[in-house]
């Protein structure tokens, strides 16, 4: 089959009628929501970060080999004799039992005395320590850094990874390119199309065109936000030199992997919608299929989005603390290089595509059966 | 030409009683769902785990039967607030599988084929349809919830006895209210789902949707914020907390009971609200 | 050659068990063709079929020489309401009629004023801004028709495109036929109203059952259906004397008459035998003032051959 320029043309101007459908939709406001839900959260917590240092840089900076010196065991007079100027000072008596003693049972029982309690902090324009005093005597240090650009990074990586890819973009891509075939089936507008001189495969083209071009800008837009909004409050000198050296390509890397997530979901679903009258259900399998990727053969893992998506991602993702629905979608798959993921997805989607665009010259209307 | 006025006036005759016309489009909806295969092969799935802790609960009252067994794997063997927290979290996953393919046919067929006038042309409220709908996933839910649960807890008041019972009555209360509530939650999700989207497929698309992206976006804001209290946005979680309270275990890590509380009502308000704007018997194009 | 009918050979379909049309074969040539049959009897599977909306499990069909499988080609020269109850919700009327005009190549313009021509052909122009979705039923099916012949087509096909028009928009719909008809295009439609239908077209497809039971012009089908006697009025003023010289004819089968007596129901088995016998008394010098053919219509039609020959 040759491709011609009325083709293309009509291609296009299928794929701007779609956009303005995939964009506007009340329908689809929830996407939006969906995409843009990391830079919000990443923005708020910048927006705390900027409020808490201001808080803290009130009663101005406290030198760092000061905070350093200070030792359990040293009476609350002399530390506020070294560093006179805390940043938070709450004094108050704890009358109930400490908290290392709740589970011995006999000591519930005896009367309680009462202890002065103090909490003192120290900022040193980097870092937060946390003193805090028992009858005026340190008994516990915590020092925390104020601003921490790897563990922001590391956390980014893991939002990215575990709810960008596998939640926001998987049911994004099914609510968008569902609703291309499968949703005009439902609102029986479909035959609108097939009353037009238009090859199926060049609706086909057009509508699949609409939805990556419509998920990309929103997805892909949201990932380079939630990044952008996840740097922002970083100023130090690491965080710049990180910008300068990585950023950019990471930034890059991450709305690559967004987009070709919108390619490869869009291609599944776009396909699922065509062949099958209940896509949910199969929508679910390629989610589970998708979450048990890593524990199948390899040969069977590179059967995934995933896979390819995660190769691409400029950090690894590894969290600790799994919640148990969460676990079953936490499956880190082995990774490919860069250019075998991006052909891998490619070749996938061709793939789909390739039987989309089969099963849509057979499609009948039948609206009866939807 | 002779003109006859007419004045139109609503159907004054005898009627049913509320309740029995109200229980009428329950009555047909369960017919409808138990039709579904996938419905009991949903429903016979989801009783196989209160069958497991049924066998659980009578091993555990006969460890005469099993004198191989350690001792201390026999102390383990407790009917206590924590096994029927695990038998609860277990149903919760099932009973939102099965709202998420029953509950989105219950409105959604209706508004898309526009058969809203017709119900409310009939001495049927519009809160009477909710409640209606309703009550097919209570009845639904109830039987993969509490039901079983209760059915668990009296076998094990019976194998264990009346000491037992008045030391634990409260379990079997919290089995009951726990799951109420959590029923009330999963059907409001279903039906808000259902009436918001109008195809009832994308419905239950939705309802997945709902608790796994809500699960998603807590684990979210409390990575990137650094606190905990981004769980009160996962309503299994918050559900969880919950019935830990109610079954007197140990809540686990994060936002208080109340604070749970506090966001499962405002939830189910958001939902009711939701329902309240779609359920309409006219649609206005504009 | 590009043909010049839309040709069904050896079609069937099915939907699953369920039959829609079985070994259809059809010429329809250019003109005003109704499809007339019982809900279910397989009309619009019909339409689809030479729409490409459905594909036949056996047969082939092509429209002015075109396969249903080239929407490209086909839809160029084919236009069709479908009875499909429903438009994009984001759609105005304009919109809805202008959005498709721009896949045919022309310009945004151009389609606008295409489109605007169209909705002016079936009287919608003051609520051409207005959405779709808000439109009344009858508003619904102009929108449709106006969708339909936006591009003129060759062939027009119509699913019950007289449904919900009010009296005055239904005889200016009619006209717009006949006006297609007459530039010697296809005007293939489904009605139920018989008495539109009988009006109308040049010819007729009876179909039950998903098969077709009669085909043609009227009154080339009535003169095929041998086994029902055909039914003539005969005004006159003297009906016993004629009633009584037609008893004489072999042919003829049961007379009735009116009470007025100035009025013959003749039933008759041959109907040229039975032209020859009424000019043998006419020029007895019997005064006939006119014969009426009774059952040369797509109701009686109907009625021999769909509903049991009850007319």
């Amino acid at each position: 089959m040759t491709i011609t320029k009325v083709q293309v043309q009509q291609a296009w101007t299928i794929a701007r009628i779609e956009m303005r459908r995939a964009f506007l939709s009340k329908r689809g406001l929830w996407v939006y929501l969906l995409a843009l839900f990391p830079a919000v959260a990443f923005f708020g917590h910048g927006l705390q970060m900027k409020f808490m240092e201001e808080r803290w840089s009130r009663n101005g900076l406290t030198q760092a080999r000061v905070v350093d010196s200070f030792t359990k065991g040293e009476k609350v007079d002399e530390i506020l004799k070294r560093a006179p100027n805390p940043s938070f000072d709450h004094e108050w008596t704890n009358r109930r039992e400490d908290e290392g003693d709740r589970d011995d049972k006999d000591r519930k029982t005896q009367p309680e005395e009462p202890q002065r309690r103090r909490a003192i902090s120290y900022y040193d324009g980097q870092r937060v320590i946390d003193l805090r005093f028992t009858n005026g005597v340190l008994v516990e240090k915590h020092v925390r850094f104020f601003r921490d650009p790897t563990d922001d990074r590391r956390v980014f990586a893991v939002i990215f990874q575990f709810f960008y890819l596998r939640l926001a973009i998987f049911f994004g891509c099914l609510g968008i390119f569902m609703n291309l075939f499968r949703g005009e089936m439902l609102d029986k507008t479909l035959h609108f199309w097939f009353l037009t001189p238009v090859r199926r495969e060049v609706l086909l083209a057009g509508k699949y065109l609409a939805g990556l071009v419509a998920s990309t800008v929103i997805f892909g837009g949201g990932a380079l936000l939630g990044y952008a909004a996840m740097l922002w409050p970083n100023t130090g000198v690491d965080a710049q030199a990180f910008i300068a050296a990585a950023g950019w390509s990471h930034a890059f890397w991450y709305a690559a992997a967004a987009t070709l997530g919108c390619l490869g979901y869009g291609s599944v679903f776009l396909a699922a919608g065509l062949l099958l009258k209940n896509p949910i259900i199969p929508a679910a399998v390629i989610l589970l299929w998708e979450s048990i990727n890593n524990f199948l053969p390899a040969a069977l893992q590179k059967l995934s989005v995933l896979y390819y998506l995660q190769s691409l991602c400029p950090e690894s993702a590894l969290i600790d603390e799994q919640q148990p629905l969460l676990r079953l979608l936490l499956a880190p798959a082995a990774p490919a290089s860069k250019s075998l993921a991006v052909l891998g997805l490619v070749l996938v989607t061709a793939l789909v595509l390739w039987a989309a665009s089969r099963a849509v010259t057979r499609i009948e209307i039948n609206y009866s059966t939807e | 030409m002779a003109i006859y006025k007419r004045g139109y006036e609503r159907y004054r005759g005898p009627l049913n009683g509320h309740w029995s016309r109200l229980l009428v489009l329950p009555r047909f909806a369960w017919q409808r769902l138990f039709q579904q295969r996938l419905v009991l092969v949903l429903m016979i799935a989801s009783l196989i785990w209160p069958l497991l802790c049924g066998l659980f609960i009578y091993l555990s009252n006969r460890l005469d039967l099993l004198p191989s067994i350690p001792g201390d794997i026999k102390n383990m063997l407790n009917i206590n607030g924590k096994f029927f927290l695990i038998f609860m979290n277990t149903q919760a996953v099932f009973s939102v599988m099965l709202a998420a393919l029953a509950g989105p046919g219950l409105i959604a067929p209706d508004l898309s084929n526009n058969a809203l006038p017709l119900y409310f042309s009939r001495p049927l409220t519009r809160l009477d349809y909710v409640v209606a709908r309703m009550t097919t996933l209570v009845g639904l839910l109830s039987l993969v919830t509490w039901l079983p649960g209760l059915l668990l807890f009296w076998m094990q008041s019976g194998m264990a006895g009346w000491d037992w019972f008045t030391k634990y009555w409260y379990l079997g209360v919290a089995v009951f209210c726990g799951f109420a509530v959590w029923i009330l939650v999963v059907s409001l999700v279903a039906l808000a789902c259902s009436a918001y989207v109008k195809w009832r497929i994308v419905a239950g698309g939705l309802v997945l949707g709902f608790f796994f992206i809500l699960t998603g976006v807590a684990q979210m804001v409390n990575a990137v914020l650094r606190v905990d209290w981004g769980s009160l946005l996962n309503p299994t979680r918050s559900m969880y907390i919950l019935w830990s309270a109610m079954l007197g275990e140990e809540p686990p890590p994060g936002p208080g009971v109340w604070a749970c509380v506090a966001m499962l009502t405002a939830m189910a308000v958001i939902l009711g609200l939701i329902l309240e704007r779609k359920l309409r018997a006219v649609e206005v194009i504009s | 050659m590009k043909g010049t009918e839309v040709i069904f050979e050896d079609v069937s379909k099915f939907y699953g068990e369920v039959l829609g049309v079985n070994k259809v074969t059809l010429h329809i040539p250019p003109g005003i063709t109704s499809l007339v049959g019982p809900n279910g009897s397989g009309k619009t599977t019909l339409m689809n079929l030479m729409t490409g909306l459905i594909h036949p499990g056996r047969g082939s069909i092509t429209v002015l020489g075109l396969s249903p499988r080239d929407p490209e080609q086909l839809m160029r020269v084919t236009g069709y309401a479908t009875q499909f109850d429903s438009a994009p919700r984001w759609a105005t009327g304009m919109e809805f009629v202008s959005t498709g005009l721009t896949l045919y190549g022309y310009s945004p313009t151009e389609a606008r004023d295409r489109a605007w021509q169209a909705l002016e052909q079936v009287g919608l122009t003051e609520a051409a801004g207005r959405k779709v979705a808000g439109y009344s039923k009858g508003m619904r099916q102009r929108v449709r028709l106006a969708q339909a012949i936006a591009h003129d087509p060759q062939v027009l096909v119509l699913d019950e495109p007289l449904n919900g028009l009010d009296p005055l928009v239904r005889a200016e719909t009619i006209s717009l036929f006949r006006r297609y008809a007459a530039e010697g295009r296809h005007v293939i439609l489904s009605s139920h109203v018989l008495q539109e239908v009988d009006l109308i077209s040049d010819q007729v497809i009876l179909i039950a059952n998903g098969m077709i039971v009669a085909e043609g012009e009227i009154r080339g089908v009535r003169d095929e259906m041998s086994e029902h006697p055909s039914q003539f009025i005969i005004r006159c003023r003297d009906a016993s004397r004629i009633a009584s010289l037609l008893f004489c004819e072999d042919h003829v089968t049961e007379i009735k008459m009116n009470d007025d007596r100035l009025g013959l129901l003749v039933l008759t088995r041959n109907r040229e035998e039975f032209s020859r016998a009424l000019t043998r008394i006419a020029l007895a010098g019997h005064v006939i003032d006119g014969v009426i053919p009774s059952d040369e219509s797509v109701d009686a039609l109907y009625e021999y051959l769909i509903g049991g020959g009850r007319a």
